[in-house]
């Protein structure tokens, strides 16, 4: 292996985790941002994919809890979703024998590909650093985390101010009937957390959480990497981020990466309490 | 990979471009594609379109053959899907022509595919084809992963999306990856495919021209005449890598990937600012970060899909951007002969910047009848221009209000 490239530092300014049934998606959808952080436009997600509306209200309620104003507007967003879309793409396959193409809906490529959630974030608050999607699949936490670090390695712009890294997923991947209605009540959910370069963190800041990104890529053996290895789990991500903030200890969470390598966070929290969100 | 807005231009070690492929619309050896590209060939015809959707505008510009790449059966590459042929054939022909070493102990080598739906498009063609995975409560790996155990590719391997600036996303995540020292080569690019929803979802949302008499007169980017975008299928992929090793094992330096800048209109999901304030600041962070300024500016190829909306809002990027310069700076859309590419479309504009260098002129925008009076633009109608290019500039946008610009330099 080459020398490791240098972890990348930061810090987790926020973040939450929100989950939520599909029966109550449509309450989600047209619920207003809750006091404290930005206002969402009327009607904005009444065409959204539902992990675009849960990843929403996740940055909301993330945002809704950061310790200072912060200036959205300079804010870039990655989002890594997993298999997004799905339910919109079923209901318009089910359609199209009878319907054709006047019933293929205009919303379903701007609302529900791949770039579809970060572009929601973004125009929803108003931000003009770049808006990724990563993923789309059962990698897309580990491939999300890689592209954060990539900006965040990259940010040297001092007026882009920070990235918000927005992983999506159904808890368990639906499964749909003939029409493309989704069988019992699945659970949606998000995690949101708002990296910002490490130089940024207040001092004594109540909520700062540094984390150190370290990316390691091995070099090239004579195995092949397994086509896929492991799913990033999201509630486990969030547990080590709330064990960090909230328990005072040094928190270490790895992904085993599909390519043979690994990213590794490693948490070091400041003495005060973060916050972790959870809303049904 | 450069910030938001406009900010000094940080020392590194330039990234070039070693090795390219593509598939398009306009046939699949660059240097073909070239050839047509600067001949005004125009790939928009009509096309046979699944009959369970039936789009009002049964014409596009298709790509008509994908061989099998070297080293890939017949047979085994027959069983892929489309979207899969379309990526893995530009893909390893990129590999092969940057002549890089895949070895056991060899350079780490990464891909970035920018892809921005690549689940939508292999439900619709499973679907289409008999299978019901779309119904089916499983996950399945990405193409991304496919596609580097295909090549042998053994580093990270990411998609990303961002709607029709996905594959100029690609590439400038791949110099970071480059820059930040995680791999030493990077593979980048994207292509897509032509989908009957896809067709029938972006001609009910009033994007397509609807010019269905003359197909090859369909795409008219910048034309007064013009009445939406024509779909086209295809992209292309590139190898990264710095330029002193490039150079030290004698690989032929196809450019420079210069100069990165990015931006969010932060307005609309589907409809591009009619503030050019945004993706303007992306032109000037691009140019930043390459340290040109808009007066060294020898081409730029236009994201112009040849909307009416999309297309005024480019020109008024571009001015603001550039300013006085703008007036002597040559403007033109290859989307006029291949159609939008979407995912596809950066990485095949890349290859047109790399081919305006390389033959020291610029290509056309054929349609180009009568330029729109609010697309003040140095245009290259109808024929391509002699015309020395050192530094050219590509812009791409996207849903979402995602603003791209890359800039390439020839290398030294």
């Amino acid at each position: 292996m080459k020398p490791a490239s240098p972890p990348v530092g930061c810090r987790i300014a926020v973040h939450a985790l929100l989950e939520s049934p599909l029966s109550e998606l449509d309450s989600l959808r047209n619920r207003a941002a809750p006091p404290g952080g930005p206002p969402l436009p009327p009607r904005f997600l009444r065409h959204a994919d539902e992990q675009t509306v849960v990843g929403m209200h996740a940055v909301l309620a993330a945002l809704a809890h950061h310790p200072q104003p912060t200036f959205v507007a300079g804010h870039a967003v990655v989002a890594a979703p997993c298999q997004s879309g799905r339910l919109a793409a079923a209901r318009t396959l089910a359609g199209l024998p009878a319907g054709g193409a006047a019933t293929v809906s205009p919303h379903i490529v701007p609302q529900c590909s791949l770039h579809s959630v970060a572009g929601a974030v973004s125009v929803a608050l108003g931000m003009h650093g770049p808006h990724i999607g990563v993923g789309g699949g059962p990698d897309a936490l580990a491939e999300g985390l890689l592209a954060a670090a990539t900006l965040v390695t990259a940010g040297s712009d001092p007026n882009c101010t920070a990235a918000w890294v927005v992983a999506t997923e159904w808890a368990e991947e639906p499964a749909l009937d003939a029409t493309g209605d989704a069988l019992g009540d699945p659970v949606c959910r998000a995690l949101a957390i708002l990296l910002e370069p490490a130089a940024a963190a207040p001092d004594g800041g109540e909520h700062a959480l540094s984390l150190m990104l370290a990316v390691r890529v091995p070099t090239p053996t004579a195995s092949r990497p397994r086509l896929h290895q492991t799913e990033g789990d999201l509630v486990a991500f969030a547990r080590a981020l709330a064990m960090c903030a909230e328990g005072g200890a040094l928190a270490t969470w790895t992904v085993t990466c599909p390519w043979g390598g690994e990213i590794r966070i490693t948490g070091q929290p400041r003495p005060a309490t973060g916050h972790v969100q959870e809303a049904a | 990979m450069s910030g938001c807005v406009a900010h000094r231009r940080r020392e590194r070690e330039p990234v070039v471009i070693t090795g390219t492929a593509a598939v398009s619309p306009l046939g699949c050896d660059p240097d073909g594609i070239l050839d047509r590209l600067f001949a005004g060939v125009s790939g928009v015809r009509q096309v046979d379109v699944d009959k369970r959707v039936q789009t009002p505008a049964p014409f596009a510009a298709p790509v008509t053959v994908i061989a099998a790449p070297t080293g890939v059966a017949a047979g085994e590459f027959a069983a892929l899907d489309r979207l899969e042929q379309m990526c893995l054939t530009p893909l390893v022909g990129a590999l092969a022509d940057s002549g890089i070493d895949q070895s056991v102990g060899g350079p780490r080598i990464g891909l970035v595919l920018g892809l921005g739906a690549e689940q939508l498009k292999a439900w619709e063609l499973d679907f289409l084809a008999g299978g019901r995975t779309v119904f089916e409560a499983r996950r399945t790996p990405t193409l991304v992963h496919r596609l580097a155990a295909r090549a042998g590719i053994t580093g990270p391997a990411l998609t990303v999306a961002a709607a029709c600036a996905s594959s100029g996303y690609a590439l400038a995540l791949a110099r970071s990856w480059i820059d930040s020292g995680w791999v030493d080569v990077c593979v980048a690019g994207g292509c897509d495919v032509l989908s009957p929803t896809s067709i029938a979802a972006f001609y009910n949302l009033r994007a397509l021209s609807r010019r269905a008499d003359d197909p090859a007169k369909a795409s008219r980017p910048f034309d007064r005449a013009r009445d939406g975008f024509v779909m086209g299928e295809g992209g292309g992929f590139f190898v990264l890598e710095r330029r002193t090793e490039a150079a030290a094992r004698g690989a032929r330096l196809r450019g420079e990937l210069a100069g990165v800048g990015m931006s969010s209109d932060g307005v609309h999901m589907v409809t591009p600012s009619s503030d050019p304030t945004q993706a303007a600041r992306a032109i000037t962070a691009a140019l930043a970060d390459a340290g040109v300024s808009p007066a060294e500016v020898d081409y730029f190829n236009a994201h112009a899909a040849g909307t009416p909306v999309g297309d005024v809002a480019e020109a008024a990027a571009i001015r603001l951007a550039c300013g006085v310069a703008t007036d002597n700076i040559p403007v033109s859309s290859t989307k006029s002969m291949t159609g939008h590419l979407v995912s596809g479309a950066a990485a095949f504009e890349a290859l047109a910047c790399l081919g305006a260098i390389e033959r020291q002129a610029v290509p056309p925008t054929v349609n180009l009848d009568e330029p729109d009076p609010d697309c003040p633009l140095l245009h290259v109608p109808h024929v391509a221009r002699p015309h020395p290019v050192a530094v050219a500039a590509s812009n791409s946008f996207g849903f979402g209000g995602s603003n791209l610009c890359l800039v390439f330099r020839r290398a030294a």
